[in-house]
């Protein structure tokens, strides 16, 4: 059972049960556990040569027990997931937690990863359970439906859920080349059904300041 | 305004929950465009529902609008203008922003803090290098680290913590008495590094009006913005001022300055 013990602070209620969180988050727990780390995310051989072929390496431990165990990662905001069957694409990277019947595997993203300087693949998580990501300030959760399609600024993307499609678009025009392009040439357009999560705040990407 | 539940998940928007002109949380503000305009900073834009242009100041079509109300050549390659019609999202760095109203007033603030505003206010460069001013009626958006302290002169405030200043004239530098005694009060007017407390120096203001403060020392990054013209008169545009691109932050080896800036690199 996740909870959040402040904005920063992941609570994780467990009764024999386990989850799987980033390695090291570990702040303070009470009751008995476990800790074991999962090499290549606990996805097997198959998923170890996976993470290492794409660079989405991900040092996840495993925690199993009786009681209350907090994480933390350097003051990020944490923001609670579940999902029912779906799937969630998030930066190996801002995963905090993820409740151990959840399967994790490695995506592709295409030129939304590689605009954002993070590579060309991203981590999923699927199946029924709870998640932890993180963010630099509290994600806005953002629904994109039929009716609504969202655009986001790949500094500011932090995951998505859902069944959702994404295209790549470029605003970059000879103005751009000049100097007076918009300040927002390189956007990620989602269409379909789905949740977008987005941080107050952008990485530092190749789009840089085009 | 919509808070986080922190057992329940977090609130989830779309167009019809997301509020107008107004904070989504602290650190996101929602505006809306509904065929309108606004200027924003460069980069502010996290996200966007429906469809919005982000043209740069250079932009034919906006001519008229830039004659209007954009008087700051030096920041032209910083902003840009949105137009159409939905709803977007402006965050900046994870600080807080917030948007204040002015009904026919003035106000100045530190160019980096202000993140967006509406285009019946006429935004223009401050006299005081590195601060820009805004004139007029209408709505902007302002980030800050940490929330913004309204206080009322007469102050003096530490130059980190400020944000702004509305209707005072009289922002001026106050010294310490201490910077003119001994061997270190000598260096220190040499320099002006050193000092005991770090707290001798500090903007004064008086008069009426308002002064905005952030409740942190942590400033936005100054970004170098190229230099006022060298006329006589004209603070920071001085004889010794030449370049100009020189006196803002220093240039690592590699970097172009102004060229590579409007390219955007």
């Amino acid at each position: 059972m996740f909870r959040l013990q402040s904005s920063k602070v992941l609570a994780v209620e467990m009764t024999g049960d386990a989850v799987k969180a980033k390695n090291g988050s570990m702040v303070a727990y009470d009751g008995e556990m476990a800790f074991r780390k999962l090499s290549g995310g606990g996805e097997g051989i198959r998923g170890m040569v996976t993470r290492r072929l794409t660079g989405e390496q991900m040092t996840m431990m495993e925690v199993k027990g009786q009681g209350t165990c907090w994480f933390a990662d350097r003051a990020a905001e944490i923001n609670l997931v579940s999902l029912q069957g779906d799937r969630l694409y998030v930066e190996a990277s801002n995963l905090l937690a993820a409740d151990a019947s959840l399967r994790t595997g490695t995506g592709f993203t295409g030129m939304r990863g590689a605009s954002q300087g993070n590579g060309l693949f991203t981590t999923t998580v699927e199946g029924h359970g709870q998640a932890a990501i993180m963010s630099d300030g509290p994600a806005v959760v953002l629904r994109v439906s039929a009716r609504y399609p969202l655009t986001v600024d790949p500094g500011a993307y932090v995951a998505h859920q859902g069944d959702l499609r994404q295209s790549f678009q470029s605003g970059v025009t000879f103005r751009t080349a000049l100097g007076e392009g918009g300040g927002e040439a390189f956007q990620i357009r989602f269409e379909g059904e789905g949740l977008v999560y987005v941080q107050p705040s952008e990485r530092n990407t190749i789009a840089g300041d085009v | 305004m919509s808070s986080h539940g922190f057992s329940g998940g977090p609130a989830v928007h779309d167009p019809a929950t997301l509020p107008s002109d107004d904070n989504v949380n602290a650190y996101t503000f929602c505006v809306e465009l509904d065929g309108s305009q606004w200027f924003l900073q460069k980069g502010k834009m996290i996200s966007y529902y429906g469809s919005i242009e982000f043209d740069g100041i250079g932009h034919g079509r906006l001519d008229r609008l830039i004659r209007t109300s954009f008087h700051s050549p030096l920041h032209a390659s910083d902003w840009v203008v949105a137009r159409g019609s939905g709803k977007m999202l402006l965050a900046d760095r994870a600080f807080d922003v917030n948007s204040f109203d002015l009904e026919d007033g003035n106000l100045t603030i530190r160019s980096g803090n202000l993140l967006a505003f509406q285009p019946s206010l006429a935004l223009k460069q401050s006299i005081v290098p590195g601060f820009l001013t805004l004139i007029g009626t209408g709505k902007f958006v302002a980030a800050s680290n940490g929330p913004v302290v309204f206080m009322e002169p007469p102050i003096r405030v530490d130059p980190q913590a400020l944000v702004g200043w509305a209707d005072c004239p009289s922002p001026c530098h106050h010294y310490d008495h201490g910077y003119m005694t001994g061997v270190l009060g000598g260096l220190r007017a040499l320099t002006g590094l050193g000092g005991a407390s770090g707290e001798e120096h500090q903007f004064e203001f008086v008069g009426a009006g308002t002064v905005l403060l952030q409740s942190s020392e942590t400033l936005m990054a100054e970004q170098p913005m190229g230099a006022v013209p060298p006329d006589a008169g004209v603070p920071g545009g001085g004889a010794h001022g030449g370049q100009g691109q020189q006196s803002g932050a220093p240039r690592l080896p590699g970097q172009l300055g102004d060229l590579q800036r409007r390219f955007g690199l």
